[in-house]
C-alpha cells in the first residue's frame, strides 16, 4: 500500500476477538463507513462470507491474541494486504467463570494472557506503524469488574482492571509525544451477547456507539473514559470545582448519539 | 551508523553537539563536500514528536528519550544552591527544536561601539558589517518571516512576508503605534505551511518549525555525506602537540576513539566548557584553556513578563504570536533588549504560576492554605486577563569573570555554574521595568514578574572569542588560540550577550565558522594533490 493516508478512516481498523458479539458488529460498523477492516479472529470460518461480501475491505486473519508471535504475523499481514493501520480497538476477552480455588496457575496466566496480554500485543505492532503516521486511535473495551469484584470472576477483574492501566501508561508514555495518538476506554455495557445478558443491550447498538468514538478525532480525549454513548468524566477536585467555576469552564461530557 | 564505521575512519569534520549552533555548521560543511560526523548526547527522535520540555519527567532515561537533557543542572544562584532542570535540550536540534523560534538580528551597537554607545567589551573581533552576510544567510536557511524594524536603519536582510494578523494582533499594533511605539512583526522561524500547529514551545511535527534539526541536520544528513552517531556521550577531547588527537566517548556502554582533521564544538555554553574543563581535569592539564576563560563570562537575559491589553478588546482572539518592538532597546546609553510577544495566551495554568512564584519569592510565610488560595486567585485573575497578551522584554546581561560554568569530577554529567547578578543589572532591570511602564501608558499592564527572572535558556559566553589570548578563548574565526583544529559553533563564542535571542547570531555565526573551516579543510586538500 503506497498511498498517502491523512485521516483515520483512510487507515485500516482493526478489531480483536472480531468473530462474533460486539467484535462482529464492530467489523460491520467500519465497513459500513467506508473503512478497510481487518478482525482478528480465533478461526476465520464464521467470517469467510463476510469477507467475500466485502470487496477486499475485510480481511480476517486467524491468531491467538495471547501469542505474541501469532500477533505480530497478524498485523504484518494486514499491513501488507490492507495497509497501515489508524485505528486499533482491543477487544478480545474471555471470561471464564471459575472459582478461584480451581484455578490452576496456567489457567489463571492464560486469561491475564489474552485479555491484558492480548491488549499490549496488539499495541505493541501498531504503535511504531501510528508513530510513523503521526496519529492513530486505540480503544479499549473495559469493563466495570475491577471495580467491585463478584465472585468467580477472579483472572477477568485483574485482568481487565490492569488493561485500564495500561490505557494509563500509554498515556503516559506515549501522550506527550505523539499527543494526535488518542487511547480510550470503552464500557459498552452489559450485552446481549454469549458473554453477556441475555436482557442486555443489542450488540449492534453498542457496536454503532464505538464506531463513532473511534472516529472521533480529538486530542483531548486522549485518556477518556466512556461508558455506553456517554463520556464519564474523571472526578473533579474542590479545588478544580472552584477554579472552573470562576473561568466558566465547566467540562461537558461527549455523547456517541 | 554503526560504531565502528565511525570509528575506523578519519571524518573531515566532527561537530560535537547537534544543536542550533552543531546543525547549521554541519548542514554547510556536509553542502560544501566535506565529511561531516555529528556526535550527539541525545536520541535522533522521531519526526512526529510534539512533546514540550517538561519538568515532571523525572526518570533520566524518559527524559532522554524525549529529548530534555537528562539530569537536572546545579546552579549557585545569588548564593544559594539550586538543583533544576534547565530548559536544554539533548537530542538531534538541541534546545533549539523546543524553541519559540524568534530569530532576531542584533543590533549593531551590540557587537560594536556606536556613537552614543561605546561597548562593555570594545567591541566584538568580527564587525556588524562583516557578520551582515551570514545573518542573512542564517535568515535564508531559518525561513525567517517578519517585517523590518521600523527604527533600524540597518538593511534587515530576507525576511518572508509574514501571515496575516489576526484581528487581536491587529488592535494591539494600533494601541502600540498610538501609544508612540514602532512595534512590527516578529521575525520568525515557524513556516505557518497549511495546518501549522504553531509549536511555540515544543517539537513541530511537520518541519514547518525551522530549527537545528530540519534546517541542520536533518539537509545534512540528506547530502549523503554526514552521519550522525547519536546517544553518544563524549568524555574527553585529547590533545597533542597543539592539536585535539581525539574524541573518547562512550555509547551504549562500549568506548569508543573518534578522529578528525577539524573538531567543532557545539554542545551549548553550559556543557562545551563542561567538556573542555572535564578533558583538562581527566588529562591534568588545561585544555584549550590558556587564557584562564573556559567556563567564564556566563551571562544569561533577564525576562521582564508582562500582560496588556489593547485599547479594542477582541472577543475569543487567540494569543498574540507575531509582535515585537525595539523602542526600548537601550536609553540613554542602558543597555536593555527588545520587547516580543510569548505566543502564549494568559492562561489559568500560566497566571497561577505566576502568582506562585510572586508568593514564592514573598516575606509571607509559606502555608498550604494560602498556597491552595492561589489556585482561586489565580482562576479570578484570569477572568479579568480575558484578553490579555502576554509579552517579554529581556535585558541584556553583560560578562563577568565570576559568573562561571565549573567542572565537578564527582558530578561528570551534570552542568553546574554559578551566577551573581551584579548591582549595576539590578539597576539597569529596575529602569526597564519603569521604561516599560511608562511606554504602556493608556494600557492596562500588569507585570507578572517582580524579581529579576533568569532565562536560564538563553547561556551564553562561557567561550568567548577575541583578538587577545590573554582575555578570551578563541580568536576571531573561533578557533581556539591554544588547539589548532578546535572550533566552536554555539553560544559560548559570544563575548557580549545582545538584547535579542541568541538563536540567529549562533546559526549566522555557524554559517561563518562552516566557511572558514571548509576554507581551510580545500587549502590543505591542495596542498597534499
Amino acid at each position: 500500500m503506497t498511498e498517502t493516508v491523512t485521516a483515520l478512516r483512510d487507515g485500516v481498523a482493526v478489531v480483536t476477538g472480531a468473530s462474533r458479539g460486539l467484535g462482529l458488529q464492530l467489523v460491520k460498523g467500519f465497513l459500513d463507513r467506508g473503512m478497510r477492516v481487518a478482525g482478528i479472529v480465533r478461526s476465520t470460518d464464521v467470517l469467510s462470507s463476510l469477507a467475500s461480501e466485502s470487496d477486499g475491505r475485510f480481511l480476517p486473519v486467524t491468531a491467538n491474541i495471547a501469542d505474541p508471535e501469532q500477533v505480530k504475523a497478524a498485523f504484518a499481514q494486514i499491513k501488507n494486504q490492507l495497509g497501515p493501520v489508524t485505528i486499533l480497538i482491543n477487544n478480545a476477552a474471555v471470561y471464564p467463570r471459575r472459582d478461584i480455588l480451581d484455578e490452576t496457575p496456567a489457567s489463571f496466566m492464560d486469561t491475564i494472557n489474552i485479555n491484558l496480554g492480548g491488549s499490549f500485543f496488539a499495541c505493541h505492532n501498531v504503535l511504531p506503524v501510528m508513530m510513523d503516521l503521526g496519529f492513530g486511535r486505540v480503544i479499549n473495551v473495559v469493563t466495570f469488574a475491577d471495580q467491585a469484584p463478584i465472585p468467580f470472576a477472579a483472572a477477568y477483574s485483574v485482568s481487565k482492571g490492569a488493561q485500564r492501566v495500561l490505557t494509563k501508561v500509554l498515556v503516559a508514555e506515549i501522550g506527550d509525544r505523539f499527543p494526535n495518538i488518542v487511547f480510550t476506554d470503552w464500557v459498552p455495557g452489559a450485552l446481549q451477547t454469549e458473554m453477556g445478558l441475555p436482557d442486555g443491550l443489542p450488540p449492534e447498538k453498542a457496536a454503532q456507539w464505538g464506531v463513532t468514538l473511534a472516529l472521533m478525532d480529538e486530542r483531548d480525549l486522549q485518556g477518556a473514559f466512556f461508558v455506553e454513548n456517554a463520556q464519564v468524566l474523571p472526578p473533579r477536585s474542590k479545588k478544580e470545582r472552584v477554579v472552573q467555576a470562576l473561568l466558566g469552564q465547566k467540562p461537558v461530557a461527549r455523547s456517541l448519539d | 551508523m554503526q560504531t565502528l564505521d565511525a570509528e575506523n575512519r578519519i571524518w573531515d569534520v566532527i561537530v560535537i553537539g547537534a544543536g542550533m549552533g552543531g546543525g547549521l555548521v554541519g548542514r554547510r560543511l556536509a553542502e560544501k563536500g566535506h565529511r561531516v560526523l555529528f556526535v550527539e548526547k541525545g536520541p535522533r527522535g522521531h519526526r512526529h514528536e510534539g512533546q514540550g520540555l517538561a519538568d515532571d519527567v523525572t526518570d533520566p532515561a524518559a527524559r532522554l528519550v524525549r529529548g530534555y537533557w537528562p539530569v537536572p543542572v546545579r546552579a549557585v544562584v545569588e548564593g544559594q544552591t539550586l538543583n533544576f532542570y534547565a530548559p536544554i535540550g539533548a537530542g538531534v536540534g538541541g534546545s533549539s527544536v523546543f524553541y519559540a523560534g524568534s530569530l532576531e538580528r542584533p543590533e549593531r551597537h551590540d557587537l560594536e561601539a556606536t556613537p552614543g554607545h561605546p561597548h562593555p567589551t570594545g567591541g566584538w573581533p568580527v564587525s556588524y558589517d562583516a557578520f551582515q552576510p551570514y545573518f542573512d544567510d542564517a535568515q535564508r536557511l531559518l525561513g525567517i518571516s517578519g517585517t523590518p524594524d521600523p527604527l533600524s536603519r540597518e538593511d534587515p536582510g530576507p525576511l518572508a512576508p509574514p501571515p496575516p494578523l489576526s484581528e487581536g494582533d491587529a488592535n494591539l499594533l494600533a494601541s502600540f503605534r498610538d501609544g508612540g511605539l514602532h512595534p512590527y512583526r516578529l521575525h520568525s522561524a515557524i513556516g505557518n505551511v497549511e495546518g501549522c500547529l504553531q509549536c511555540v514551545g515544543r517539537k513541530c511535527p511537520k518541519s514547518c518549525k525551522k530549527d537545528g534539526r530540519s534546517a541542520g541536520v536533518e539537509p545534512a544528513l540528506e547530502t549523503g555525506l554526514a552521519d550522525i552517531l547519536d546517544l553518544c556521550d563524549v568524555r574527553e577531547i585529547q590533545e597533542e602537540k597543539g592539536y585535539v588527537s581525539r574524541l573518547v566517548c562512550d555509547r551504549q556502554g562500549v568506548r569508543l576513539h573518534l578522529r578528525a582533521r577539524i573538531y567543532i564544538l557545539a554542545a551549548g555554553a553550559l556543557n562545551s566548557p563542561r567538556l573542555l574543563l572535564a578533558s583538562a581535569a581527566s588529562s591534568k592539564r588545561a585544555i584549550a584553556n590558556s587564557s584562564g576563560w573556559v567556563g567564564r563570562g556566563l551571562m544569561f537575559h533577564l525576562d521582564e513578563y508582562f500582560a496588556i491589553w489593547p485599547k479594542k478588546a477582541v472577543p475569543g482572539d487567540g494569543p498574540s504570536k507575531s509582535i515585537a518592538f525595539r523602542d526600548l532597546y537601550s536609553r540613554n546609553g542602558d543597555r536593555f533588549g527588545m520587547v516580543q510577544s510569548l505566543g502564549v495566551d494568559a492562561t489559568y495554568g500560566i497566571v497561577a504560576m505566576h502568582i506562585k512564584q510572586l508568593y514564592e519569592r514573598s516575606r509571607f510565610p509559606k502555608l498550604k492554605l494560602v498556597h491552595n488560595g492561589l489556585n482561586v486567585l489565580a482562576a479570578v485573575a484570569c477572568r479579568y486577563f480575558g484578553n490579555a497578551k502576554i509579552f517579554a522584554g529581556m535585558v541584556e546581561d553583560l560578562p563577568r569573570y565570576e559568573n562561571r560554568v565549573i567542572f565537578d569530577p564527582d558530578d561528570p554529567d551534570v552542568p553546574v555554574f554559578h551566577y551573581e547578578i551584579p548591582e549595576e543589572l539590578h539597576h539597569r532591570r529596575r529602569l526597564y521595568r519603569s521604561a516599560i511602564r511608562k511606554a504602556m501608558k493608556g494600557m492596562r499592564l500588569f507585570h507578572l514578574t517582580k524579581g529579576p527572572q533568569i532565562n536560564y535558556g538563553h547561556p551564553m559566553g562561557t567561550l568567548r572569542f577575541g583578538d587577545d589570548p590573554k582575555s578570551s578563548v578563541l580568536d576571531r574565526s573561533c578557533r581556539s588560540h591554544d588547539l589548532a583544529n578546535l572550533y566552536v559553533a554555539d553560544a559560548s563564542f559570544m563575548p557580549t550577550s545582545t538584547g535579542v535571542n541568541p538563536s540567529l547570531t549562533i546559526g549566522a555565526n555557524s554559517l561563518r565558522v562552516a566557511e572558514i573551516v571548509s576554507d581551510r579543510l580545500k587549502e590543505a586538500n591542495q596542498q597534499n594533490d
